[in-house]
C-alpha cells in the first residue's frame, strides 16, 4: 500500500476531486464573512445550479458550455430569491441570527423537495455518460476531467481574489464584512452589497455543481451531503477566512482519501464528521497559524520588560 | 306438551343469532366477492426508478388475471403502498395493509424493509412474500415470511464460482456497500471464491451515502486483483464502475442483478464493456413470453424496464397469489393469513409465465438457474447459465 504510485495517485485524485469542494467551501465562507450568515440554504443554490445545467444539456440538447452558463444562472437565481425574499426580509424584521440559521435549513429542504417533485429522486449527471477518458502518466491515472476541473477552480479563486482586491464592489464587500454599520455611514448600500455577495456565491455554486455533476451522479438531496464538506472546511480554515476555507477543502480531501492507508475504507465517511466534531470543539473560532509579526513583537517586548524589572 | 314453548327471550335470541349468522355469511360472501393482497414497494426515494417499474409489472399481471375472469370469477385487488425502500416507512405501510386493508398476504422487497416488517407479518399471521430482496438471512425471518426470489447465496455463489472455475481467476477483490444487502452478499462471495480455490486480496466497503469511491478503489488497485466483485446499490454502482475505470482499473467487474439494466450502458458508455451481471430470470432469448413482455414495455413505455428480471418476478407474483386464492375459494375456506400460508405450502410448486417454475423449500428458500449477462458491443448479451 505504501508505495509511491499509490501515494501519488491519492494526492492527484484528491487534488482533482477537491476542485468542486473548494468552490463549495469558497461560496459558504464568502457568505459567512460578508453576510454573516451560516448559509445552509447553499445546498438549494447548488441543487438549482445542477438542475439548470441538467435541463440545458440533457433536455434541450445544448452543448456543455451552455450547461455551464445555465448552472451559473441557476445558482444565481436561487441566491437572488433567497436574499431578496428571505435574508433581506429577516434583516428588516431584525430576526435573530439563530432564526436566520433555521431559515437557511428550511429553505434548503424546501428547494430540495421542490426539485424532487420536478426531477424525481433518481441520481443523474450533466452529460449522459459520466465516464471520462484516462491517461496513465508516470503510473498515475489522470482523467480528462481532472485538469479542466482544477483549472476552473483556480480560475474562480483568482477571479474572486481580483474582484475583492481591485473592484469597487469587492472593496465594498470587504468594508461590509469588517464593519457593516461603519460601511453604511460611508454611504455603502449594504443591501446591495449583500445581494452582490449572494449572487457571486450562487455563481460559484453553479460552477462547482456543473463540475461535480459532470463526473458524479447528483440527486436533489445530494447537495446537503456535499455541504457538510464546505462547512467543515470553513470551520477548519478559520471562520471569516475565505482563502483558508479553500485551502482547508483541499487538505480535507487529501486527508480523507489518504486515510485509506491507515483505516478501513468504511470509516472514510465517518472521518468528515470526526473532523467537524473536533474542529468545533477545539477550534470554535477556526484554526489559525501563529502570527509571525505578533510573535516578533512579543519577542521584542520581552527583553525590554525583563530589563525594566532588573533595573 | 312434548316441547318447550318458545319464550319471548328465546325467540329474540334465535332471531339475533339468525341475523348474526346471516350477517357473517354476508360478510364472508362480501370478502370473497374480491380477493385482496398488498404490495409495498418504493414509489418515491432513491430506489423509486426500480420500484415503480416493478409495480407497473405487477399491475399488468393483475389486469391480465382479472381480464381472464380473476379468481374464479372474483376480482383480484392489489393495494399498493410506498416504502421508499426505508424500513421505517415500510413498517407504516405494512401496518396499514394488515390493519386497515386486512390483506392475508402482502408482497415487498429491499432487504432492509423485508426484515423490518417480518415481525409484524409473523405476529399478525399474515404472509409476507419477499420478491427481489436477496439478503441470505431472509430465509430465517419466521414462519410467515417466504421469498419467491433466490437469495444472495444463489446468484452471488454462482458468479463467484464462475469467476474462479470457468474464468480461471485466482485473485479477487470485493467492494461492497456497507448495508444489510452489501455485507451479507460480500461474505457469500468471499467464502465461495475462497472455497473454489481463489484468494480474496482486497475486501473493502463504502458508506451508503458516499459520493466518491476513490479511497477503496485505490486500495483495491494496490492489491492487483484479477477480477473485482461489486456489491453496491443500483443507484451508485455505475459511478463506482466509472471511477474504477478512471483510476486505470481495467480488470473485469462482476456484480449482481441490480446492475443489469440499460441505464448502466447509457451512463458508462465504453467503460461498461466487460461488466458481468447476474439475472435470476430467463432473458428475451430464453423464453418467448419474456420477449413479448419486453416488447410491450417498448410499445407502451418506450423503453425496456429497469431491472428487467426483478420486474419479471413482480409480474409473476400476482399469478402465484391468485393461484392460492383460487384454491382457497374452490375449497370454500376463508382467505385468512393462516389459510393462505397453509394453502401456498400445500400447492408448493407454481408455474409462472415469465420466471418459470418456483417451488417453496422447507427452509423458506427457492432455487433457480442463474443467467450471467455481460456488456458486449454496447448491449447486454448472454454469457452463461449457471446452477441449471
Amino acid at each position: 500500500m505504501f508505495n509511491l504510485t499509490v501515494i501519488s495517485q491519492i494526492l492527484w485524485t484528491s487534488l482533482a476531486t477537491s476542485s468542486s469542494f473548494v468552490l463549495f467551501a469558497l461560496s459558504f465562507a464568502l457568505v459567512l464573512k460578508v453576510n454573516k450568515v451560516f448559509n445552509f440554504a447553499q445546498a438549494g443554490m447548488m441543487t438549482a445550479g445542477f438542475y439548470a445545467a441538467y435541463v440545458t444539456v440533457r433536455f434541450l440538447g445544448l452543448p456543455g458550455w451552455a450547461g455551464l452558463i445555465a448552472a451559473v444562472l441557476g445558482g444565481m437565481a436561487a441566491a437572488f430569491v433567497l436574499e431578496r425574499v428571505g435574508f433581506r426580509t429577516l434583516r428588516e424584521r431584525k430576526a435573530s441570527p439563530m432564526f436566520v440559521f433555521i431559515f437557511t435549513l428550511i429553505a434548503s429542504q424546501f428547494i430540495t423537495y421542490a426539485m424532487t417533485l420536478v426531477f424525481g429522486t433518481w441520481p443523474t449527471t450533466v452529460f449522459e455518460s459520466m465516464f471520462w477518458p484516462v491517461s496513465i502518466i508516470a503510473n498515475v491515472a489522470v482523467s480528462a476531467w481532472d485538469l479542466p476541473a482544477m483549472g476552473a477552480a483556480l480560475a474562480v479563486l483568482a477571479a474572486l481574489w481580483a474582484f475583492l482586491r481591485f473592484s469597487r464592489y469587492g472593496q465594498f464587500m470587504i468594508a461590509v464584512a469588517d464593519n457593516s454599520s461603519l460601511a453604511e455611514l460611508y454611504g455603502i448600500r449594504k443591501d446591495r452589497v449583500l445581494m452582490v455577495t449572494m449572487l457571486i456565491a450562487g455563481a460559484i455554486c453553479g460552477i462547482g455543481m456543473f463540475m461535480y455533476g459532470t463526473r458524479a451522479q447528483v440527486q436533489p438531496a445530494a447537495a446537503t451531503e456535499l455541504m457538510l464538506f464546505a462547512v467543515a472546511a470553513t470551520i477548519l480554515g478559520g471562520i471569516g477566512n475565505i482563502w483558508g476555507a479553500a485551502i482547508a477543502a483541499v487538505v480535507l480531501g487529501v486527508v480523507q482519501n489518504a486515510s485509506i492507508l491507515f483505516i478501513p475504507s468504511a470509516w472514510q465517511g465517518f472521518l468528515l464528521y470526526a473532523f467537524l466534531f473536533f474542529a468545533i470543539v477545539l477550534f470554535p473560532s477556526g484554526f489559525h497559524l501563529p502570527d509571525s509579526r505578533k510573535a516578533l513583537k512579543k519577542m521584542k517586548a520581552a527583553p525590554a520588560a525583563n530589563a525594566g524589572t532588573a533595573g | 306438551m312434548t316441547g318447550l314453548p318458545l319464550s319471548r327471550r328465546a325467540g329474540l335470541t334465535a332471531a339475533l343469532a339468525t341475523a348474526l349468522l346471516a350477517g357473517t355469511s354476508g360478510l364472508v360472501l362480501a370478502q370473497q366477492a374480491s380477493y385482496k393482497f398488498g404490495l409495498a414497494m418504493p414509489l418515491t426515494g432513491g430506489q423509486a426508478l426500480y420500484g415503480n417499474d416493478q409495480v407497473k409489472a405487477a399491475q399488468w399481471a393483475v389486469d391480465a388475471i382479472n381480464a381472464k375472469g380473476g379468481v374464479n370469477g372474483k376480482k383480484l385487488e392489489m393495494v399498493v403502498l410506498d416504502t421508499q425502500a426505508d424500513p421505517q416507512v415500510g413498517i407504516q405501510a405494512v401496518n396499514r395493509l394488515i390493519n386497515v386493508d386486512k390483506v392475508p398476504a402482502f408482497v415487498t422487497a429491499w432487504s432492509g424493509v423485508v426484515k423490518a416488517v417480518a415481525p409484524i407479518a409473523n405476529d399478525n399471521k399474515v404472509v409476507e412474500l419477499s420478491v427481489g430482496a436477496n439478503a441470505p438471512d431472509i430465509s430465517k425471518l419466521g414462519d410467515y415470511v417466504y421469498t419467491t426470489f433466490p437469495l444472495a447465496d444463489v446468484d452471488i455463489r454462482a458468479v463467484a464460482q464462475y469467476s474462479a472455475k470457468d474464468m480461471g481467476k485466482k485473485k479477487a477483490a470485493v467492494l461492497f456497500v456497507n448495508n444489510e444487502t452489501g455485507i451479507g452478499s460480500a461474505v457469500v462471495y468471499r467464502d465461495t471464491f475462497t472455497k473454489a480455490g481463489g484468494q480474496v486480496v482486497a475486501y473493502e466497503s463504502y458508506d451508503q451515502k458516499a459520493t466518491d469511491f476513490t479511497g477503496p478503489l485505490l486500495k483495491i488497485r494496490a492489491s492487483n486483483p484479477e477480477i473485482i466483485h461489486l456489491q453496491g446499490l443500483v443507484a451508485e454502482s455505475p459511478q463506482v464502475i466509472a471511477q474504477a475505470r478512471q483510476l486505470g482499473i481495467t480488470v473485469p467487474i462482476t456484480s449482481y442483478s441490480g446492475v443489469y439494466n440499460p441505464k448502466l450502458i447509457e451512463q458508462l458508455g465504453a467503460a461498461a464493456e466487460g461488466v458481468i451481471a447476474t439475472s435470476l430470470a430467463p432473458g428475451v432469448g430464453d423464453l418467448p413470453a419474456v420477449a413479448e413482455y419486453v416488447a410491450r414495455w417498448q410499445k407502451e413505455v418506450g423503453r425496456p424496464p429497469n431491472g428487467l428480471p426483478y420486474t419479471q418476478y413482480l409480474h409473476d407474483t400476482p399469478y402465484l397469489v391468485a393461484a392460492v386464492f383460487s384454491s382457497l375459494d374452490k375449497k370454500g375456506v376463508p382467505a385468512t393469513g393462516e389459510n393462505f400460508r397453509k394453502e401456498m405450502l400445500a400447492i408448493k410448486s407454481f408455474d409462472l409465465p415469465l420466471t418459470g417454475k418456483v417451488e417453496f423449500s422447507d427452509d423458506h428458500t427457492v432455487n433457480k438457474p442463474v443467467y450471467l449477462v455481460e456488456v458486449k458491443g454496447g448491449k447486454w448479451t448472454s454469457k452463461a447459465v449457471v446452477n441449471k
